[in-house]
């Protein structure tokens, strides 16, 4: 008996043997985490698309759809991730280049921080840190277009996409909208440039969005920031082409590597009446230092001091050059009334009722009911009061985008606040009173490898798989042409600091193949793909 | 023994329900959703800013001490601080809630008056079309889903005829002092009436339904008959007879209806924007915002677990053969 079981035990440690010398050579399936079709249809499909077009090439893939929050815990706090589908949303502040750059430096690749591939290149990380400390906007470029030339090559992660933001407004009613990258028509300059058609000067506008809160020292959502920033005046206002202009500040001049001075404008007064003076201004830039506000630390980081030259001038010591501090910092934090804010030891702790809500910005903050209602008004005593054409800003809050829309279609609100759904872009189109407004983003969607597991950590594989991303699929079908092919980490749209020479990788299996050959992988009996020998 | 005992145990049974309740909902949100900060990442916070965040929201600590916490703040009334609004919750809970009533309860109270009448008249006219219509609607009313029902009410009344609003509960702007100013006008029930609709239609069904059922079962009974040999009117056997002993069940449900009503509609609440409390559940557990949902839900639970006892104990009041029993005798 024994005898005869012999040779089968042998064949059948042979046949094992032989399989797992085999299948350690196989590339191991992937899994690609996306979010889930409820969240979001387009990376849900993109995700399979991107499945099909491996499976091609030999790559096994599953798609994980995660729960967002889930997603974004796996893939930024445990990096617990191969390929993940992700995005960043295009905010104001991140079209200088310093935050989306910043994602793929060395720097910020430990658990929780923005480089959760784990991208490393020390060119990189020279140059990210040279462009960082660079006021000369020219020489700042150079390194800017060079950092992208070297992602683009490297594909740590590839662009799939940029969306459009699709907007609507009520053209019977107003007028003068003026779209801005990332931010399309609810944008800082509202006040200035729309003006009333008719007989109601009230705009209103409809969102789903909500502030958490309207503590300046506590809001941790764009929701909350794109509100206050309306009553809130700032040193810089970002033009809709993104240049810096000084604001609240007459003028804003770099004096030497670490200094910045800064004329105070005349004359300008707080919602209570009280002057703005260069003390409100110190101790804005001290207060946030001192309260730690976490969300604006990489704005005041870099500042050393504010010292007060004389009734007008100010002095921002830097700790070492800073390039996006006039662009970033002077444009996002607000100037908060001192007497209102000095006596509070922790802003963090104020309940809703005490939070101070005066500003000195274009508007006035009238009212905030929770889930219903916003209402801003006109500062009548403003520097640029005789621009403003419009009485009031008012905020209908709805549960989703559906009530948004009913309450565009029935005249209930005069714009949207946010984009609108694909179904309804056709529908808003043919509504004789509604103009639809399309606006290029610069935040990006994106296939992000985990470069600590093999076959990502392969340049040639990653070089490989960008052949094999159908960037036109993606615009045609998926976004309805309402969007454009990803390219560099720094969005055309963004003109100044995207570099348009990057060579792009084309959708093309053949190539893909001929590159994974070339680079030594090789295709078994089954057609799937194995690592080079 | 009697009815004080009774009571009491029912009250030590519904301690010890909501109890497990408090217990399961902790650990529930805990496990199943994910961590709070996650949200921030997207804003760019580092580790340690996170770090931070999760240490003033108390998510630091091992959940055993998180869950004593837990009970020790429930019993001294303590609802916390929202993790989103990073305020308290109870004033933002209070609010939401009389918002959900003022949507639930003339919903409610409207389709538990007009639903048994229906079902009297149902039972009555056995047999006769009317009947036949009325099953048929009753069914359809019930099994019509409320964010349909709500949407084609949005269309007719809100787009086509534009005479009423579709979302919100006042015009804005507006200003309103306190909660009872909120509804005392005429522009609150403007705007009550298309979801009120949506929901007592969705509602009516039910007691209609029983009503009819539990009707049909009493009329063949002996003192029915005894009431006909006694030369009564019809009309007066089905109300004053009939319909008397019919109402137990639909009191039952009427009770727990209400008690299940704070959780609101949600699906109305979101298709009209209501700015109610089923709205902020949601909106709580997409955040993981613990403290929210765990309050929003432990209301609920408790409500439902009053209403449920007030209704048996009701019983016995509506019902002289129901005897409330203390215990082993």
């Amino acid at each position: 008996m024994r005898r005869k079981l012999l040779p089968y035990l042998f064949v059948a440690i042979l046949v094992l043997v032989l399989s797992v010398g085999v299948s350690a050579q196989r590339v191991p399936e992937l899994n690609i985490m996306t979010t889930t079709e409820g969240y979001d249809p387009i990376r849900y499909e993109a995700a399979f698309l991107i499945q099909d077009n491996l499976a091609e090439l030999g790559i096994e893939v599953t798609v994980s759809p995660t729960e967002f929050s889930t997603l974004i815990q796996n893939f930024y706090n445990e990096q617990d991730f191969e390929i993940a589908i992700a995005g960043w949303s295009g905010r104001v502040d991140r079209l200088d280049p310093q935050h989306f750059l910043g994602t793929l430096e060395s720097g910020q690749s430990d658990l929780g921080g923005n480089n959760p591939g784990g991208y490393v290149n020390e060119r990189y990380d020279e140059l990210f840190q040279l462009q960082s400390q660079e006021f000369d906007q020219d020489l700042r470029r150079e390194y800017v277009l060079e950092m992208q030339s070297i992602a683009m090559d490297e594909q740590p992660l590839n662009i799939l996409f940029f969306r459009d933001e699709v907007v609507a407004y009520n053209k019977d009613n107003f007028t003068g909208f003026v779209p801005m990258a990332g931010e399309a028509i609810y944008n800082e300059w509202i006040p200035f440039d729309v003006e009333p058609l008719g007989a109601d000067r009230s705009l209103t506008i409809g969102t789903t969005q909500e502030p958490d809160n309207i503590n300046p020292l506590d809001s941790t959502t764009v929701w909350g920031w794109k509100f206050m920033r309306m009553y809130y005046d700032k040193l810089i206002r970002l033009s809709p082409d993104i240049e810096p202009l000084p604001w609240a500040a007459e003028s804003v001049e770099a004096i030497d590597d670490n200094t910045i001075e800064i004329v105070l404008r005349d004359g300008m007064n707080f919602h209570d009446g009280e002057a703005v003076t260069v003390e409100d201004v110190k101790f804005s830039y001290d207060y946030y230092q001192e309260q730690d506000f976490a969300y604006f630390r990489p704005f005041y980081q870099p500042l050393e001091e504010v010292i007060i030259v004389d009734d007008n001038t100010l002095h921002f010591v830097l700790e070492e050059p800073t390039s996006f501090f006039i662009t970033v910092t002077l444009s996002q934090i607000p100037i908060l009334p001192k007497h209102l804010w000095e006596d509070i030891e922790a802003a963090d702790q104020l309940s809703p009722e005490d939070v101070p809500t005066v500003g000195s910005g274009p508007l006035v903050f009238d009212q905030y009911d929770r889930g219903e209602y916003k209402r801003l008004v006109k500062n009548e005593d403003y520097f640029m009061a005789d621009e403003i054409d419009i009485d009031a800003v008012d905020f209908n809050i709805y549960a989703d985008s559906e009530g948004v829309y009913t309450a565009l279609v029935t005249e209930e609100i005069d714009m949207t606040a946010w984009r609108l759904e694909p179904a309804q872009i056709n529908l808003a189109e043919q509504e004789d009173h509604l103009e639809v407004v399309s606006v290029p983003d610069f935040g990006y969607y994106h296939m992000t490898y985990n470069l600590r597991v093999p076959p990502m950590d392969d340049i040639e594989f990653r070089r490989a798989l960008a052949h094999a991303v159908p960037y036109d699929t993606f615009i045609n079908v998926l976004l309805d042409g309402l969007g454009e092919r990803g390219t560099s980490i720094i969005a055309p749209v963004n003109a100044f600091w995207h570099n348009p020479d990057v060579p792009l990788y084309d959708y093309d299996l053949d190539l893909a193949r001929e590159r994974l050959e070339a680079a030594g992988y090789w295709w078994d009996d089954e057609g799937r793909l194995n690592f080079p020998q | 023994m009697g009815k004080g005992q009774y009571i009491a145990k029912r009250i030590i049974q519904l301690i010890i329900t909501f109890f497990i309740i408090l217990t399961i909902l902790f650990f529930l949100f805990r496990l199943a959703l994910p961590d709070p900060t996650a949200a921030l990442v997207m804003d760019g916070l580092s580790a340690e800013e996170q770090a931070l965040v999760r240490a003033r929201f108390g998510l630091d600590r091992p959940l055993v001490e998180q869950y004593f916490i837990y009970l020790r703040n429930f019993l001294t009334g303590e609802f916390g601080i929202s993790f989103h609004y990073k305020s308290a919750v109870f004033p933002i809970l209070m609010e939401k809630l009389f918002n959900t009533l003022a949507l639930m309860l003339p919903a409610i109270f409207i389709s538990y008056l007009i639903g048994p009448l229906l079902g009297v008249l149902l039972s009555w006219k056995r047999g006769s079309n009317t009947e036949f219509a009325g099953i048929v609607g009753g069914l359809f009313l019930r099994s019509a889903p409320v964010f349909w029902t709500g949407m084609i009410f949005i269309m007719i009344f809100g787009i086509w005829l534009g005479i009423l609003p579709t979302s919100g509960m006042r015009t804005l702007p507006y200003t309103a002092t306190g909660n009872f100013d909120k509804i005392m006008t005429l522009d609150y029930l403007r705007h009550l009436f298309l979801p009120m609709l949506t929901i007592a239609l969705y509602y009516l069904g039910l007691p209609m339904l029983i009503m009819r059922n539990t009707m049909l079962e009493i009329m063949g009974e002996d003192f029915i008959e005894l009431c006909q040999a006694k030369g009564l009117s019809e009309r007066r056997i089905m109300y004053k007879h009939v319909a008397r002993n019919a109402l137990l069940p639909v009191v039952t449900q009427a009770a727990i209806t209400i008690g299940l009503a704070v959780g609101g509609q949600v699906v109305v609440e979101v298709v009209f924007s209501w700015p109610g409390l089923g709205r902020e559940m949601i909106q709580a557990v997409r955040t993981s915002d613990f403290p929210m949902a765990q309050s929003a839900f432990m209301m609920m639970a408790g409500l439902v677990l009053i209403m449920n006892t007030v209704a048996d104990l009701l019983y016995s009041y509506l019902d002289p053969r129901v005897v409330l029993k203390g215990g082993n005798k």
